[in-house]
Formats: C-alpha cells, sequence, structure tokens
C-alpha cells in the first residue's frame, strides 16, 4: 500500500496538543488508551505489591496497627480492584487494541464517530482521576470494589470519599457506554465491501459481544450507583432497611452489571488469543463460526448467572440449583474456544514467537481458572469457599491474570504494526518468562490458603497461613521483576532502529491490518478494500 | 458517505435507546423485586391477607417469636410468647411488648421476616403492628398484636414438609432519624435477608 504511505506524509502535520489532546484519528486514541492503561496498572500494580508486602509475614507490618491503618488496607483493595478492572483492562482491550485494529480489520477509514471517541476517552482521564481523589480524602474508599452497603453507606463512610467513587464509576461508564455505541455502528455500518459478519477477524466478533455487553450491563451499574448516591445524599432509602429498604437490592443490581463485567474483561482477551493462534500456526482458526457464537452466547448466558456471587444471602435451594446448573453452563461455550484452539494448533506450523507463548500460557491460565470457577459455581461448595483466598485465586487466573497475558501477547503481537519497530527478542523472552512463573507462584498457593480458610480482604493472618503467603510474596516480587522489564521492552523497542515490514509474521498473519504499512499510516483504507468473495479473515 | 453518516446517527440513536431503557430498568427493578418477595414470599416475606382460609388441619406446627431493636432505637422490644403451637389454618394472636425508656416520645416501624425463608409463602398476616408506625410517648408499655396464620399447604409442597418451626422475626427501627432531611417512611414494608442482623 504504497499509496497510503505517500498520503500520510503529505498532509496533516498537527501540533503536539492538536495531535494527542485534540485527537480524532483511531489510532492515536488507541495509542492514548494503551498509555492510560500502562499508567493506572503501574498504580494499580504497587497496590497489590504493597498488599503483598504486608501479607508476606503474619502480623501487621506496613500498615498501623489501628482504625487508619486498617482503613488504609481495605482502600489498597478497594482500588487495586478498581483501577485493575475500569482503568487497566478495560481501556488497553477495548479502547486501545479495539480502537487501533477494528477499523483496520474491517477495512474502515476510521470510527464512525470519531469525536465522540475523543470524548470517551477524555471521560475515562476524568474518571480515573476522580477515584484518585477519592483515595485521598476522609481516609479514601475502603468499601471493596462491590461496594456493599452498609458499608457504603453513610453511617460507615461517612466521608465524601465512597461519593468521589460513585462519580468516578458513572464517568468511567458513561466513557465505556459512549465507545460501546461507537463501536457497534463502528462494526455494522463501516465494514468494506464483502465483509460480512461472517467474514469478520474474530477478535471483531470479540469486540462486537463486549461492546453489547457494555451496552446493556453497565447502565445497570449506573442506575445502582445513583441510588446508592441519593442514599448517602438525599435521604432516599433504596437500600437501607430501617425506612423499607433492602441491602440485598444492591447486591442483585452489582451482580447483574458485575457478572457481565468479567466477560467484558475476558471476551476481548479470547479474540486477540484467536488471531495469535491462528497466525503462529499458520492456520485458519478452527471453527470459525463456532468461535464467533461461543462468544455471542457466553454474553448472553453471562446475564442469567449473576446470583452465584451471593449464594450466601440466604436463597431456597431452587434458586441455588438454577444458578448453579446455568454457571456451569459456561463452561459449554468456553470449552468451545479452548478446544478449538487446541485444534488450531494440531497439525499446524507453530512458531513460538513471543506472542503466542503468552497465548499459550493464557489457555493453560484460563484452564485452570476455568476448573476452579466451576467448582465454585456450586452453591454447597461456594458457602465454604465464598470470601477466602481460593475466589482470589480463581478469579486473578481467570480473569486478571489471563487478560494481563492477552494484553502482552497483543501488544507484542501488534507492536511492529502500532510502532513499525521490532521488540527486542531476547529480552522480551526472559520478561515472559518472568512474569509467567512470577503470577503462578503468586496465586497457586492462594488456591490452598483459601482451601484451608484464610479469609480475603484481611491484612492478618494466623501462622498456619504463613508458609503460602510467603510464596505468594516472592511470586509477587518475581512478577514485579517482570512488569518492569516490560518497561525495559518498551523503551527498547521505541528506541530500536530496526524496522518490520508491513507483515511481520508472514503467511499466517490474514487480517487487513497487515496489508497496510508499519507503522501503519495516519490514514488507512482511504480506497475501501474489496472483500468480496474471500474466505472469512481469520 | 452522506447516507452512511445517517446509518450511522440512526444506528447510535437505538442504542441510546436501549442504554435509557437499561437505565430505567434498573430504577424499575426496586418496585419489581419488593412485589417479587411479596408475591412469592421470596427471601422469608410472609404474605399479608384479609382472613384466613377455610381448611383448618389437625397438624400443628411450632411457631417461635424473635424481636430485635436497632442501635438507634431507644425501645425495650420483646415477644410477649416465645413460642407457641398452632393448628395449621387456623388464624391465631400473638404479642410483643415494647416500652420506650427514653424521655422522649418515639415513632418507630418494624420491619419483618419469616425463617426459614422457604416458609415466606405459608405464613401470612391478617393484621399486625408492623403495617403501621407505632408511637410510645416516654416510659410507656404496650402490647403489640399480630394476627396471622400458617398455610395448611406447607406440609404438602415437599420444600417445606420437613419444617417443623417457624421463626417470626421482627426488627424495630426509629422512623425519624436524628438529621431531619431523612425523610421518614409511613409503611413499614417487609425487609429480606440480612435487615435482621443489623438489631
Amino acid at each position: 500500500m504504497a499509496h497510503a504511505e505517500a498520503h500520510h506524509d503529505d498532509h496533516h502535520h498537527p501540533g503536539f496538543f492538536t495531535r494527542w489532546f485534540c485527537s480524532t484519528n483511531h489510532k492515536d486514541i488507541g495509542t492514548l488508551y494503551l498509555w492510560v492503561s500502562m499508567f493506572a496498572a503501574i498504580v494499580g500494580g504497587l497496590m497489590s505489591w504493597y498488599i503483598r508486602a504486608e501479607l508476606a509475614e503474619p502480623g501487621l507490618q506496613f500498615i498501623s496497627n489501628d482504625a487508619e491503618g486498617k482503613q488504609f488496607y481495605n482502600v489498597l483493595v478497594t482500588g487495586h480492584g478498581f483501577i485493575m478492572v475500569f482503568f487497566v483492562v478495560m481501556p488497553a482491550m477495548i479502547g486501545g487494541f479495539g480502537n487501533w485494529f477494528v477499523p483496520l480489520m474491517i477495512g474502515a477509514p476510521d470510527m464512525a464517530f470519531p469525536r465522540m471517541n475523543n470524548i470517551s476517552f477524555w471521560l475515562l482521564v476524568a474518571g480515573f482521576l476522580l477515584l484518585l481523589t477519592a483515595a485521598f480524602i476522609d481516609g479514601g474508599p475502603g468499601t471493596g470494589w462491590t461496594v456493599y452497603p452498609p458499608l457504603s453507606s453513610i453511617d460507615f463512610h461517612p466521608g465524601r470519599a465512597v461519593d468521589f467513587g460513585i462519580l468516578s464509576l458513572h464517568v468511567a461508564g458513561a466513557s465505556s457506554i459512549l465507545g460501546a455505541i461507537n463501536f457497534i455502528v463502528t462494526i455494522f455500518n463501516m465494514r468494506a465491501p464483502g465483509m460480512t459478519i461472517h467474514r469478520m477477524p474474530l477478535f471483531v466478533w470479540a469486540i462486537l459481544v463486549t461492546a453489547f455487553l457494555l451496552l446493556l450491563a453497565l447502565p445497570v451499574l449506573a442506575g445502582g450507583l445513583t441510588m446508592l448516591l441519593t442514599d448517602r445524599n438525599f435521604g432516599t432509602a433504596f437500600f437501607n432497611p430501617a425506612e423499607g429498604g433492602d441491602p440485598v437490592l444492591w447486591q442483585h443490581l452489582f451482580w447483574f452489571f458485575g457478572h457481565p463485567e468479567v466477560y467484558i474483561i475476558i471476551i476481548p482477551a479470547f479474540g486477540i488469543i484467536s488471531q495469535i493462534v491462528s497466525t503462529f500456526s499458520k492456520k485458519p482458526v478452527f471453527g470459525y463460526l463456532g468461535m464467533a457464537y461461543a462468544m455471542a452466547a457466553i454474553g448472553v448466558v453471562g446475564f442469567v448467572v449473576w446470583a452465584h456471587h451471593m449464594y450466601t444471602i440466604g436463597f431456597n435451594v431452587d434458586t441455588r440449583a438454577y444458578f448453579t446448573a446455568a454457571t456451569m453452563v459456561i463452561a459449554v461455550p468456553t470449552g468451545v474456544k479452548i478446544f478449538s484452539w487446541l485444534a488450531t494448533m494440531w497439525g499446524g506450523s507453530i512458531k513460538f514467537e513471543v506472542p503466542m507463548m503468552y497465548a499459550l500460557a493464557f489457555i493453560f491460565l484460563f484452564v485452570v481458572g476455568g476448573v476452579t470457577g466451576v467448582t465454585l459455581a456450586n452453591a454447597s461448595a461456594d458457602l465454604v469457599f465464598h470470601d477466602t483466598y481460593y475466589v482470589v485465586a480463581h478469579f486473578h487466573y481467570v480473569m486478571g491474570l489471563a487478560a494481563i497475558l492477552a494484553m502482552f501477547a497483543g501488544w507484542y503481537y501488534w507492536i511492529g504494526k502500532m510502532s513499525g519497530r521490532r521488540y527486542p527478542e531476547g529480552l522480551a523472552r526472559i520478561q515472559f518468562w518472568f512474569f509467567v512463573i512470577g503470577v503462578n507462584v503468586l496465586f497457586f498457593p492462594q488456591h490452598f490458603s483459601g482451601l484451608a480458610g484464610m479469609p480475603r480482604r484481611i491484612p492478618d493472618y494466623p501462622d498456619a497461613y504463613a508458609p503460602y503467603n510467603y510464596i505468594s510474596s516472592v511470586g509477587a516480587l518475581i512478577t514485579a521483576i517482570g512488569t518492569l522489564l516490560f518497561f525495559v521492552v518498551i523503551w527498547r523497542t521505541y528506541a530500536s532502529k530496526e524496522t518490520v515490514e508491513a507483515n511481520q509474521w508472514g503467511e499466517g498473519a490474514t487480517t487487513l491490518e497487515w496489508h497496510v504499512a508499519s507503522p501503519a499510516p495516519w490514514h488507512t483504507h482511504e480506497e475501501l478494500p474489496d472483500m468480496t468473495g474471500k474466505a472469512p479473515a481469520e | 458517505m452522506a447516507s452512511t453518516r445517517t446509518k450511522n446517527r440512526r444506528a447510535a440513536m437505538a442504542l441510546s435507546v436501549v442504554v435509557a431503557a437499561m437505565v430505567g430498568l434498573a430504577f424499575a427493578s426496586v418496585p419489581l423485586y419488593k412485589l417479587f418477595c411479596q408475591v412469592t414470599g421470596y427471601g422469608g416475606t410472609p404474605k399479608i391477607k384479609v382472613a384466613a382460609g377455610d381448611s383448618v388441619s389437625t397438624r400443628q406446627i411450632e411457631v417461635r417469636f424473635d424481636a430485635n431493636v436497632n442501635r438507634d432505637m431507644p425501645w425495650r422490644f420483646k415477644p410477649a410468647q416465645v413460642h407457641m403451637t398452632v393448628k395449621l389454618g387456623e388464624p391465631k394472636l400473638a404479642f410483643y411488648r415494647a416500652r420506650n425508656d427514653s424521655d422522649e416520645t418515639v415513632t418507630g416501624t418494624a420491619v419483618f421476616n419469616v425463617t426459614p425463608y422457604k416458609v415466606g409463602p405459608y405464613f401470612s398476616k391478617i393484621d399486625c403492628f408492623c403495617f403501621t408506625e407505632q408511637t410510645l410517648k416516654p416510659g410507656q408499655e404496650v402490647d403489640m398484636p399480630v394476627e396471622f396464620f400458617v398455610d395448611p399447604e406447607i406440609f404438602t409442597d415437599p420444600n417445606t414438609k420437613d419444617v417443623h418451626a417457624i421463626t417470626l422475626s421482627y426488627t424495630f427501627y426509629r422512623s425519624e432519624p436524628e438529621d431531619s432531611d431523612k425523610k421518614a417512611e409511613t409503611a413499614a414494608r417487609p425487609a429480606d435477608g440480612d435487615s435482621k442482623i443489623k438489631g
């Protein structure tokens, strides 16, 4: 696409401020999202390392042994959860890779609403600043990311911190809803000729399903948060039993959003992994339609399983049976995805480039987390595991680490396209091993401490749990080295003189982004590519 | 391109309607959830009926009485009887004794449920002090009545036929909290789940 390259040097030399603050270019906005995500990851990561440092030994070492110290610990746990979910994974997966590659992959010149795209990004920044503000005033929000009343009510969090947290989520939620509308319209209306729905790359499918989940789930969170805000400040009693409300209603509203939210986090990861596994096996994805509709099925079923997060509130047997069964049903489409990835690799000409190594690590971690998920789906077992480290280990494996590994995989896969530079191969491999070994050493022992009954969100524990926690904290240190190395990799990549060609990965990489130059020029697909009669892009 | 623009705008409008509908649904869930609990007896919400049915069974069940007060409520509140044995289907009257220990007039409302939660659909109240606000002058002591019956169907439902004792629980809350900007609710409503833990 020589002509596209010629174009981008012709006009468009916006100044720094215009380019990065007033951007309407999907690639620049994608880049901004990725940088915000990386910055937020440092903040959220520092919080988690502080937690692991405190938990390395029994007793209180780093926080003071008084109400303020323990509230500070709660704020760390809350902040870590909020930041990682709303300001690290979602911005990187949807805002970052989604913005960069959805238009490229479907052959569209840009997103449907470029200026709305800019608003989405800056609302996210505003939300992040509000959350950081919340942490520094009136002792911070120590509610956990679930913000359950009565703990989050005015009686137990009398300061302004929880109000700032609520506003932060409102603003970040508005950002995501606008982004979701933008993606859906782009994918429905802006596809190149011949790029039918059933020819879209699986990453585009993933973003489409995710956008619908955002559209349906986030407004419910917004509604619930508004009720909480008016309960706290304007005398309503939605969640206050003294005046006829019910705190359990919050749990229903929160988890009606919260369960789809975990799929919002992991489905884009599915999309990234599908692209990478196919590219480095030099084969189209096995069972393309099955893969696409498995994601859609996960999205649909994800809306009717929310109460498995709240088994302990006293459901009757029939309700427990339903939510147990419905939850286990999700293992079917996720199983379809796992086996299709394996079948894609089967008989393929596999190249173990760094993105592929990350993709394989993703599949391993996701399966481990999925297995504990099926265990936890059982209401009778969950009553025992509820609020233990077993749950912590489960969700860190299945959505935390799996998502982070998919983000690394996507970064290594696409950084050549985004920056035009090659990442340092040796350093990237070292970074991979540090990170993957680190997170497993970190979280695997938490299954055992959880089974032994160690409660989550508590800064101290009996000596019996000391060995597991010590190993966990050593794992956190290894993970920290891996994280640090990643920033060295970023620096070495951008400083590198070694450029990459348009299709860095060779014949396995068939999607449209590999047909434009690297780095992708300012404007792409100004002449729409004709996909008529071509095989599914995967 | 103009047609794409129009198509995009239309699609965005339609999606915005979806967003607005979901926000509406979140708020609609508040009354719907209450209604759901009252209709199904979910979470141990007793039924409210005008009168007992005709069928009175010879079988009996034990009803236990439990009373709690919120920490802001300066009342002493106890059941007049710890438990009673009732015939299924037969309306029964029980009393709770409340005494205002403070030196000011206090109005309160009681929230209630029954455990095990699954018996909610079979436990019906005909009249109850908890349906309205109660006001006690300083030092005043009153007996408050509750008239109820247990539906004989409880022994035909396979889910509930193992139940031999039902606990009826109340928690009294102060109606006007100290900060006067909070509006008092006039009608007591059934509480679900954990509400009585606060007591």
